[in-house]
């Protein structure tokens, strides 16, 4: 049976699952980390995005075996305390309605304020992340907030 | 202890603190508010409606904390599970939360606010009268002094409750309702720690998910499970046959495994013979087709003023149209789950339900096990929209934990979800108006020809009763009171509305703002034609005949009342915000619809520009709402921002497509959902009201479509009459 080594928020684990088993669910069912949401197990609604070696990525679509050495980052992992401008900004703005998609919309947005993606660029990131209560406007403005707030700590 | 009438009971409980439940008077003995003080200070407080991102888990605390002068930065919300007993009535449904719990919250936490008080009164030897309250203590006018809310709530908890109602505090002393308070969960949110159906653990939990016929309300013939079973991790494959209802429970063949990826890999070996029945030849373009022949026929006259035929024969302008709404899919961004632990005769159930008493009592009813022994926690809910009206799925995990003797949560897939929801009733609806030579509207006759919820609902009401709300009518319909308050009653001097169900397989339920979703596109792009016709402005047109309050007296005491007068309010406020009247930007052309949902009122401009190519931008949508009073103005300009987009999203893309008697789309990408760069700017404009608060979750969505239609027509002089509008080859 393969054994899969994976790094998950800073963690070490060691998985024995079929290694086509999509890192969502090694998230979900076997750590637990209910953040990472399942939305279409597609890739098509980024509910389930979380960060590998840095970079946004759909965990749906993400086999383990695909992982390698790169580091994951759920939501779970992205602050202690909910610190992250990406976080404050979307409380700021109180973005979510009911909530299920935004650990998604959060990790896209963290993933590209580490780029040199300016706000537009980071809205164009987005299309792929899809919210059914129609957030998108206060999305919008928790945007460029977190990129205000992003540039301030640094 | 209670009073006589019921209405309080206070006990002292956990360590020092104070319980306060509120009784509800009315019929038998049901508390409906939940307060609980902890001696350090945190005013715990139980949210007890399901929470589907329409706010309500921020809303109803915010009232209780208002009337208790609680401290909202120490005020912690508790998601309550069925208890109807102890706390009324619990379920999210037909914007009506916050509008039915208003009295109740305010008097659980006004009840509180006089305990304090009276324990203050009595540590200080000072009167009653001369102690004030603000964020989480109590004052003493004379002297200054000043105590905690946690350490008086060992105090109050022995005061006897003083008989009927509390003062309640006059809103002008609002100071939290009416303010921007953020969504309660928001930190859990923004940290992945909310919990959501699909998050729920239980200890020796199997993960299900079902096969279904493709059909809709096909059933299992035979089942070659052999390859699925041998599968590693399978636990079990459970046939399940569905109850009469097909929303009660629908047939299928379960998977259960140890993990939800095991199970979904595992479904796809499974060899069913399908029992098709008779669904199989349904297709959107049969429907169409017997909308059309049924329409050559006179359809059952719901109400008729006047004389429509004689009216529209005279009339100098004669208008004409086809209107037609699709089948519309749920897509709740959380797919549909639930799980539940049978033991014996007894059974607990996690999920995300709008309707948890109607989980219980399909449970009792399919398991035979008493009502009592069911537990239901409500958890956050990724979306309802309607979708989680009904039930089923919770009795799915019911059925298969009961077989499997284990936890079990049930999973649907997206594609499940696509392909076995219960959808928006699809309509065509036919309609005829006439203006005289003033171009004043004269005559309206509206034949409604709809695929009705009621055939699943099932209740004993005619097929219509679910699919005209939001009609116009004439002023003294001879309608039945529990319809008629679901319908705008006009000046409109000869009118005339008709019904005719198309019959169908097709499952069909609610779906955010029902019916009202479709009249208001259907009514106000209509009415806009009329007003284009007779060369009228819109606004004006409708102002002619929508009447004022002395028009339309309040008819029933249960029912939301209609008053035109508020509807010319938010008419007049969304044209002056939306620089109506004045020249647009170059390029970009206005529309405008209003509509009146749930008790509330919403008008709406749309901002748009259609190049050479029909690719369509929605720049812009001004939105101008009464709801009453706010409590929670973000919560309300949240609503009014989803609505909008939400409405549009449908406009835009919407239609789930039938042939063959299965839903044709299955995805994401089949099933097109509005992205971030084409929704429009949303700006919400609420009327200042001292009212009583009335829907907000459903009032912003059935303008938009009707907006955005006629500034199409205003910007190309093309009409959309069928939605979605790619159908009609715009693009975006």
């Amino acid at each position: 049976m393969a054994t899969t080594l994976l790094t998950v928020n800073g963690q070490k684990h060691r998985t024995d699952l079929d290694p086509s088993t999509p890192l969502l669910w090694f998230l979900r069912d076997e750590l637990s980390l209910t953040g990472t949401k399942f939305g279409c197990g597609m890739g098509m609604c980024g509910a389930c995005t979380v960060h590998l070696g840095g970079k946004a990525v759909r965990s749906c679509l993400t086999p383990l075996s695909a992982v390698g050495s790169r580091a994951v980052t759920t939501i779970e992992g992205l602050s202690k305390d909910c610190s992250h401008p990406v976080q404050r900004a979307w409380l700021d703005e109180d973005v979510a309605q009911c909530g299920y998609c935004q650990a998604g919309q959060i990790m896209t947005v963290a993933a590209l304020l580490k780029t040199s993606a300016t706000e537009s660029q980071v809205i164009e990131g987005l299309a792929g992340n899809l919210c059914r209560c129609g957030t998108y406007v206060r999305i919008r403005k928790a945007v460029r907030k977190a990129m205000a707030l992003s540039r301030s700590r640094t | 202890m209670t009073t006589r009438r019921g209405f309080l009971r206070v006990s002292a409980a956990v360590a020092g603190g104070l319980i306060i439940a509120v009784r509800r008077a009315k019929g038998a003995f049901e508390p409906s508010a939940f307060v609980r003080i902890d001696p350090d200070g945190t005013v715990v407080i139980c949210s007890k409606q399901p929470e589907i991102g329409q706010g309500i888990k921020t809303a109803l605390p915010m009232i209780v904390a208002e009337e208790m002068d609680a401290d909202w930065s120490r005020v912690r919300v508790e998601q309550g599970d069925l208890d109807p007993k102890r706390y009324g009535g619990q379920g999210s449904g037909g914007s009506d939360n916050v509008t039915s719990e208003w009295e109740t919250m305010r008097e659980a936490g006004a009840m509180a606010r006089v305990l304090l008080i009276g324990a203050a009164a009595r540590r200080w030897s000072v009167p009653e009268s001369e102690c004030t309250t603000r964020d989480g203590q109590v004052s003493h006018t004379g002297t200054g002094r000043k105590l905690n809310y946690g350490d008086l709530a060992a105090d109050a908890a022995q005061i006897k409750p003083p008989a009927g109602k509390p003062p309640l505090k006059a809103p002008a002393d609002f100071r939290l309702i009416g303010t921007r308070a953020r969504v309660i969960d928001a930190p859990e949110i923004a940290t992945g720690k909310a919990t959501y159906g699909l998050d729920v653990k239980r200890d020796d939990m199997l993960h299900a998910v079902i096969e279904k016929c493709p059909v809709f309300n096909g059933k299992v013939k035979s089942v070659d499970d052999a390859e699925t079973r041998a599968l590693a991790g399978v636990r079990d494959v459970i046939v399940i046959d569905g109850m009469e209802n097909p929303t009660h429970l629908m047939p299928g063949v379960a998977v259960l495994a140890d993990s939800t990826w095991i199970a979904m890999q595992a479904r796809k070996k499974l060899k069913v013979t399908w029992d098709e029945g008779p669904g199989a030849s349904e297709s959107t373009g049969g429907l169409r087709q017997r909308a059309e022949d049924v329409s050559k026929g006179p359809g059952k006259v719901l109400a008729h003023v006047g004389d429509v035929d004689e009216a529209i024969g005279r009339a100098a302008v004669k208008l004409e149209a086809q209107y037609e709404v699709p089948f519309l899919a749920h897509a709740c961004m959380e797919p549909v789950n639930c799980v539940a632990d049978v033991r014996e005769d007894r059974c607990e159930v996690w999920g995300p339900m709008q309707q948890p008493g109607s989980a219980r009592a399909l449970i009792a009813r399919r398991l035979r096990i008493p009502p009592a022994n069911i537990t239901v926690h409500m958890t956050r809910i990724g979306g309802g929209f309607g979708r989680r009206l009904l039930s089923d799925y919770a009795v799915e995990a019911a059925v298969l934990s009961q077989k499997a003797r284990r936890p079990v949560q049930v999973v649907w897939t997206r594609e499940d979800d696509f392909q076995h929801d219960y959808y928006r009733p699809m309509g065509v609806h036919f309609l005829r108006a006439g203006l005289d030579s003033a171009s004043k509207l004269i005559a309206w006759d509206h034949h409604a020809i709809t695929t009705s919820r009621n055939a699943y609902r099932r209740d004993n009401r005619g097929p219509e009763a679910t699919e005209i709300y939001g009609l116009y009518t004439g002023n003294g319909t001879g309608l039945k009171e529990q319809i008629s308050s679901m319908l705008l009653p006009t000046l409109i001097p000869n009118i005339r509305a008709r019904y005719s169900e198309l019959k169908t397989t097709v499952p069909t339920g609610a779906w955010r703002a029902p019916s009202h979703n479709a009249h208001g596109f259907i009514i106000e792009s209509f009415l806009d034609e009329v007003a284009h016709a007779g060369k009228r402005d819109p606004i004006d047109l409708r102002l002619e005949f929508l009447g004022s309050a002395q028009d339309f007296p309040f008819r029933s005491e249960d029912n939301p009342q209609y008053d035109p007068g508020r509807m010319k309010t938010v008419l007049e406020l969304a044209a002056e915000k939306s620089g109506w009247g004045r020249k647009p930007p170059s390029g970009i052309a206005r529309g405008i619809a209003c509509h009146f949902t749930f008790g509330s009122y919403a008008a709406e401009v749309a901002e748009v520009s259609v190049d050479e190519k029909n690719r369509l931008r929605v720049h812009r949508v001004v939105v101008a709402l009464d709801c009453g009073t706010v409590v929670n103005r973000w919560g309300v300009e949240a609503q009014a921002e989803g609505g909008v987009l939400d409405g549009l999203n449908a406009a835009l893309f919407g239609e789930m497509t039938i042939a063959d008697g299965r839903a044709r789309k299955s995805t994401f990408s089949d099933y097109r959902m509005l992205r971030i760069g084409e929704a429009p700017d949303v700006e919400v404009h609420i009327v200042a009201s001292k009212e009583r608060p009335t829907g907000f979750g459903e009032i912003a969505l059935p303008p938009c479509a009707g907006a955005v239609v006629n500034a199409i027509f205003a910007a190309t002089g093309k009409r959309v009459r069928r939605l979605p509008m790619v159908t009609a080859g715009f693009t975006v």
